[in-house]
């Protein structure tokens, strides 16, 4: 159940990285864009279990 | 339009050094391992996971070491990295293991108690990855870690921690120490399987004292000391007095009654054991230092926080000699030694006693010569932990 | 040493200062001031400490990010609007009665989780409403919103700050009930009269009108089933710890937007909604974030150090002088790292002179809460801004603040200078 749960926290952080990266490629304003990259950087890191 | 694509281009190379570098340097901590030689005084091995097979394929599973004497009397258990940012606990468990000569009953020692959290640094920390010990043959590398189990290996956290059974409150990442986790739930989260199965190896081992070291910012009113609850007060302060008298300030607190979930509380209200917490003065710990730098890990040395002694500020005596760790783990093994010496007086049926290399040999010598070479150890004598 | 830290500290406020004068963002600016903090102590581009830092704040950001979507989910599914007519017709003649209602709406989501911003985020839009409804002026609504998501960050039984400094001087999280509770209560009840009684109520057909026709299908057990799920979400894990594995609030959020979405009149696209919350929240996720990496860069370079030693080395009367500035300043810097870097060891330093910690650091919460408003980082103030619809100058509403401000000020700093006689309220 426990890992379970963790593994929802991992889907949901894929989730959240998913639309920042699409954030990313479609804003036209590049501090948006520079933003976008550093929320996404722990998001990432935890994804491929990093940090 | 081109410069909103450059932008991002530099942004995107930004993000990914960051990720490949920073990520693969901390997937170095994390897989990196260090060398432990088997010293003549261990007779056997074991896990972490032998008390508790829940914990077994997970990090929370740690190796164990036995020093028996072969010679009838109590058994002693000895945590090191209990909280890995306060590494001479971890380096005095290697020095134990490596060096330790069990004369009378037997010792059990746990050189990472917490190995999960040595294996990732804190955010917002700043620290180093690894510190290292010059010896005549290289250098003794250790992992530094955090104070926290690490959230690859539980997570999440919960909005606040209630504490297995008192259902006391306590900080959320609490949940995450193993010095709030005790005495543990065998299908806890994972920090909770860890005290549950020290317990049962506390039960199982008919371990009659417990030391579980550490170390302590000198902002922090207990430092130097001993903490011990009420069945061990008499011990403590026995030895408290004679390591005062003969080699170093050492002082006893207390064990606070409400305070749950912490070694010195909880194992001596579950079990038969006497618990002993040892804080040795550790200057990284502190808000007000420099850079949080290997080098102040290892010497103590810190302008700021001599500004601080200078105006009163701090628990313990400090001067520009700093507080090297060789004093530090030094402290740790000549106060269990001390602590075993009162305890066989006051229970002569269950002695514990062992030598060992402590506070004056390291001080003297340095730290180097107590480690052994894994390169010229004996076959089978290496350990990686 | 000092001289060098000292140098390296006005560095990185030059490079704030130049990131803005360029036009960067805030977030940016205080990215920038990272940046130059770690280039100028000789660091380089530290990529280990900046992907260290990054990940300080996560487990908040995914609060945020699904609180907030779980509020867009049901303000699309048009329960916000149901709730506020009906809140409005049953009360709109009783305004004590309905501003009380206001104030524990607002109290108790921050008061459970430690968050203020989940306050704002869960009921501010709809407190804001209602608060029109009764004639509010904009900047009072915010105002007032503002300072009781701050004031239910502080209320126990969750409070971050204390917890926070607890964990880092290893003192109980015990005690802090009544020393958290009265205050809170107190001074909630004078923020909300203060300025709930202010404006002229209006008749309840022309609010009515103002207000938007919720969908015909909504019913109130469409709006109230998605809360409850997310009241058992935080209820059960504090009455049966022990029963379930840790399922964390962002798994409560997630799933009572799961089912706000699931018993929605309307038909919601929830990826056009997910795409619209993360743009929303980029600032404030971006300020986290960077919040992170800017104390670990001040860690790093020992500028930490410094801030820390300065605030401990003072005398004690001056202490007590400052703390109502630095206070807030640190937490409108740092956000939570305030209580990290100013909190441990004051409590410690405080405690050394005979100073009870448990009320002491709660008088410090309503100090740091206030921070909450201030730059660069303004956490909740810039999320009630976006809540409650508030379209006037920023600084318009933290000025009409002024009078509570002070209030709270007043009482977080005599409860820390008086902590020891407040002893008798930590049971």
């Amino acid at each position: 159940m426990a890992s379970v749960i963790t593994l929802l926290y991992y889907a949901l952080c894929v989730y959240i990285a998913a639309f920042l990266a699409l954030g990313f490629a479609r804003t036209r304003d590049w501090q948006k864009a520079a933003l976008q990259l550093v929320v996404l950087l722990p998001f990432v890191l935890r994804v491929l279990r990093l940090k | 339009m081109t410069r909103l694509i450059f932008a991002k281009i530099l942004a995107a190379c930004l993000f990914l050094a960051c990720l490949v570098g920073g990520g693969l340097e901390m997937r170095g901590l994390r897989t990196y391992k260090e060398s432990l030689v088997k010293g003549p005084g261990v007779t056997g091995t074991g896990r972490l996971s032998d008390y508790l097979p829940a914990l077994k394929g997970s990090w929370g599973d740690t190796n164990l070491y036995f020093l028996d004497s072969g010679k009838p009397g109590g058994t002693a258990l000895i945590l090191g990295g209990t909280h890995p940012n306060e590494p001479s606990s971890i380096v005095a468990a290697f020095v134990l293991v490596e060096q330790a000569l069990p004369e009378a009953g037997k010792l059990i020692v746990i050189p990472h108690y917490n190995r999960s959290g040595s294996t990732a640094t804190q955010p917002m920390g700043a620290y180093p990855q690894f510190i290292s010990i010059k010896t005549g043959w290289g250098e003794q590398k250790f992992r530094m870690g955090d104070r926290l189990a690490n959230p690859l290996d539980q997570w999440p956290d919960p909005e606040v921690y209630v504490h297995y059974p008192s259902r006391q409150m306590l900080s959320n990442v609490d949940m995450r120490n193993v010095n709030r986790t005790w005495p543990g739930r065998a299908d806890g989260a994972l920090a909770e399987r860890i005290g549950a199965a020290a317990m049962e190896l506390i039960r199982r081992e008919k371990v009659d004292f417990v030391v579980d070291t550490h170390g302590a910012e000198l902002l922090y009113p207990v430092t130097n000391c001993i903490v011990a609850p009420d069945q061990g007060a008499s011990i403590a302060q026995l030895a408290a007095l004679d390591l005062t008298a003969t080699e170093f300030e050492v002082h006893v607190e207390p064990s606070p009654a409400k305070f749950r979930g912490v070694s010195h509380r909880e194992i001596a209200d579950h079990s038969e054991a006497v618990p002993f917490l040892l804080e040795s003065p550790d200057p990284f710990l502190d808000q007000p230092t420099g850079p949080k730098t290997e080098a102040l890990e290892l010497d103590g040395k810190d302008e700021f926080l001599l500004a601080a002694a200078r105006r009163g500020l701090l628990f313990t005596d400090y001067d520009e000699k700093g507080k090297s760790m060789e004093e530090r783990a030094g402290r740790h093994i000549s106060v269990s030694r001390q602590l075993a010496a009162q305890w066989s007086l006051f229970n002569p049926e269950r002695i514990v006693a062992f030598s060992c290399p402590g506070y004056a040999e390291f001080v003297a010598n340095g730290l180097g010569p107590y480690f052994r070479d894994p390169a010229a150890a004996p076959e089978g004598s290496v350990v990686l932990e | 040493m000092f001289t060098h830290v000292a140098i390296l500290l006005a560095a990185m406020a030059a490079a704030f200062a130049l990131a803005k004068l360029a036009k960067l963002s805030t977030e940016l600016s205080i990215l920038a001031m990272a940046l130059v903090g770690a280039l100028a102590a000789g660091q380089g581009i530290p990529l280990r400490h900046l992907a260290e830092g990054s990940v300080a704040y996560l487990d908040i950001c995914l609060i945020f990010v699904t609180a907030t979507l779980f509020m867009n989910v049901v303000k699309e599914a048009g329960g916000i609007d149901y709730l506020v007519r009906k809140v409005f017709i049953r009360f709109h003649k009783r305004r004590a009665v309905l501003l009380v209602i206001l104030m524990l709406l607002m109290l108790i989501p921050g008061a459970l989780t430690g968050a203020g911003s989940v306050s704002v985020l869960v009921v501010g839009g709809t407190v804001a409403l209602v608060l029109r409804g009764l004639g509010l002026k904009d900047e009072h609504v915010a105002a007032m919103v503002f300072l009781l998501a701050g004031l239910s960050a502080v209320a126990p039984p969750v409070n971050i700050w204390a917890m926070i400094t607890t964990a880092g001087t290893a003192i109980p999280y015990v005690g802090f009930e009544l020393p958290l509770g009265i205050p809170v209560l107190a001074l909630g009840l004078f923020v909300t009269f203060y300025y709930g009684m202010r404006g002229e109520a209006r008749d309840l057909g022309s609010v009515l009108a103002t207000m938007p026709e919720p969908p015909a299908g909504m019913r109130a057990w469409r709006v109230g089933a998605p809360f409850l799920l997310l009241a058992a979400f935080i209820a059960v894990p504090r009455i049966w710890p022990f029963a379930l594995p840790t399922l964390g609030l962002p798994i409560g959020f997630a799933a009572s937007g799961f089912l706000a979405w699931a018993l929605s009149p309307r038909k919601i696209d929830i990826l056009r909604l997910s795409r619209e919350t993360m743009d929303q929240l980029l600032p404030l996720l971006g300020t986290c974030i960077i919040v992170g990496i800017l104390l670990q860069v001040m860690t790093l370079n020992g500028v930490r150090g410094l801030l820390s030693l300065s605030i401990i080395s003072l005398p004690t009367v001056a202490i007590f002088l400052l703390l109502p500035v630095a206070m807030p300043l640190s937490e409108g810097i740092l956000t939570f790292g305030g209580a990290a870097v100013f909190g441990i060891p004051l409590i410690w330093t405080l405690n050394s002179i005979g100073l009870n910690p448990v009320p002491a650091l709660s008088g410090l919460s309503l100090l740091w809460m206030l921070g909450d408003a201030l730059p660069p980082t303004a956490l909740i103030g810039r999320l009630t801004v976006q809540s409650t619809g508030y379209a006037g100058r920023y600084w318009s509403f933290v000025k009409s603040c002024w009078l509570p401000w002070l209030v709270i000020t007043l009482t977080g700093t005599l409860m820390v200078v008086f902590s020891k006689q407040l002893g008798a309220l930590v049971l």
